[in-house]
């Protein structure tokens, strides 16, 4: 169900955004570092799903702060001519691994379990 | 049940939001011709405004073709009845032709010079300088090329004129002004049996090749020449 919603979402992303007008190059640095807010936003949406404690405000917020601080830090490095976006780059990205493993070993394990409890069938067959 | 719905619907409107900013990012980048993104305020404030430019640059362009076309139209129109003006239109047309201010399209042969390939695996024998192609060989080929009856000569496109100045810039040359690179293609119109002597026996494009430039020489029936893009000033000469 969730895998659908991604793939439809990313599908008419995609197409608006083909057809979208070009935007100014000072700001395509803001738009860079809130794509990789929103992708921070998804895996955490992601994984807070299969730990079953989604909470649609929480995500919601969660979004728009991340893109609205980290916009304001880039803003802010390029006043002061310090590239401050590479921190929150660095933040982003760390989460998104760590999501990313919370994701794996859920995944690995629900196989793992459904393998078990298979051979366990098949054991009790043959006996 | 419900819930997983409004979840899924959420997450997707997320991607959604993602796809498109990762799109528009994709074509800002490419349009702007280079992959490295820069925070540099001033840098990325030049890049705007070429970027500005160039889309009116394009628009005015198209523009100024839209009202061109309807000149001819009127023209047209206007000579159609009258034998006096139909007369006029044909100088004028002819006079386009000859100054480069018309497309013209006819049989003739491309020239393509290439700076030499080879440049990097031996280049403890050569100057550097002698494995690029430079202003001057242009300009002598474009001589050549008008010594032996090129009625219309264009270097990538550009269209050579009375007033055309071909210039070094550095590792580029300037043509009417405007920057064009190697491979040079410079076509020109006219018999090709003529212009084929381009590439006689000690001719420029024999020293040329013999610097390790890569020369290609092809006939053909079908060459458009496109026409000058510029505006021609004459403010100084008075005819009587």
């Amino acid at each position: 169900m969730i895998v659908i919603g991604i793939i439809v979402g990313c599908i008419i992303g995609a197409l608006i955004g083909i057809n979208a007008p070009i935007i100014p190059y000072t700001y395509s640095t803001f738009l860079a570092i809130a794509v990789v807010a929103a992708l921070d936003s998804v895996f955490g949406g992601i994984t807070s799903v299969l730990k079953k404690n989604f909470d649609l405000t929480i995500f919601i917020s969660g979004f728009f702060c991340n893109s609205i601080l980290s916009i304001a830090l880039t803003y802010l490095g390029q006043k002061l001519n310090i590239d401050i976006y590479l921190a929150a780059l660095v933040v982003f990205v760390g989460r998104m691994f760590t999501n990313l493993t919370i994701i794996r070993r859920y995944y690995i394990e629900k196989w793992t379990e459904k393998l078990q409890v298979n051979n366990k069938n098949k054991e009790e067959k043959a006996k | 049940m419900k819930n997983k719905y409004k979840i899924s619907i959420i997450i997707g409107c997320m991607c959604l939001l993602l796809s498109l900013g990762i799109s528009i990012q994709i074509k800002t980048i490419n349009n702007i011709g280079t992959s490295t993104t820069s925070t540099n305020e001033i840098e990325n404030k030049l890049r705007d405004e070429i970027l500005k430019t160039k889309e009116k640059y394009d628009n005015l362009y198209s523009d100024l073709e839209q009202v061109e076309n309807q000149l001819e139209e009127e023209r047209n129109n206007a000579a159609s009845n009258n034998s006096d003006l139909e007369e006029l239109e044909k100088n004028i047309t002819e006079g386009n032709k000859i100054l480069g201010l018309a497309e013209v399209t006819g049989q003739g042969i491309i020239v393509t010079l290439n700076d030499n390939q080879l440049l990097t695996s031996n280049n403890y024998i050569l100057d550097p300088n002698s494995a690029l192609v430079h202003d001057m060989d242009v300009i002598k080929v474009i001589n050549e090329l008008k010594n032996a009856g090129a009625e219309a000569i264009s270097i990538n496109d550009q269209r050579i004129i009375a007033t055309t100045a071909i210039e070094c810039d550095g590792n580029v040359i300037k043509v009417n002004g405007i920057k064009v690179g190697a491979p040079f293609e410079i076509k020109a119109i006219g018999l090709p049996e003529y212009l084929i002597n381009v590439k006689r026996y000690g001719g420029y494009l024999m020293y040329l090749e013999q610097r390790g430039i890569t020369v290609n020489v092809s006939k053909s029936d079908q060459i458009t020449i496109p026409k000058y893009t510029g505006v021609i000033k004459f403010e100084y000469a008075e005819s009587k």
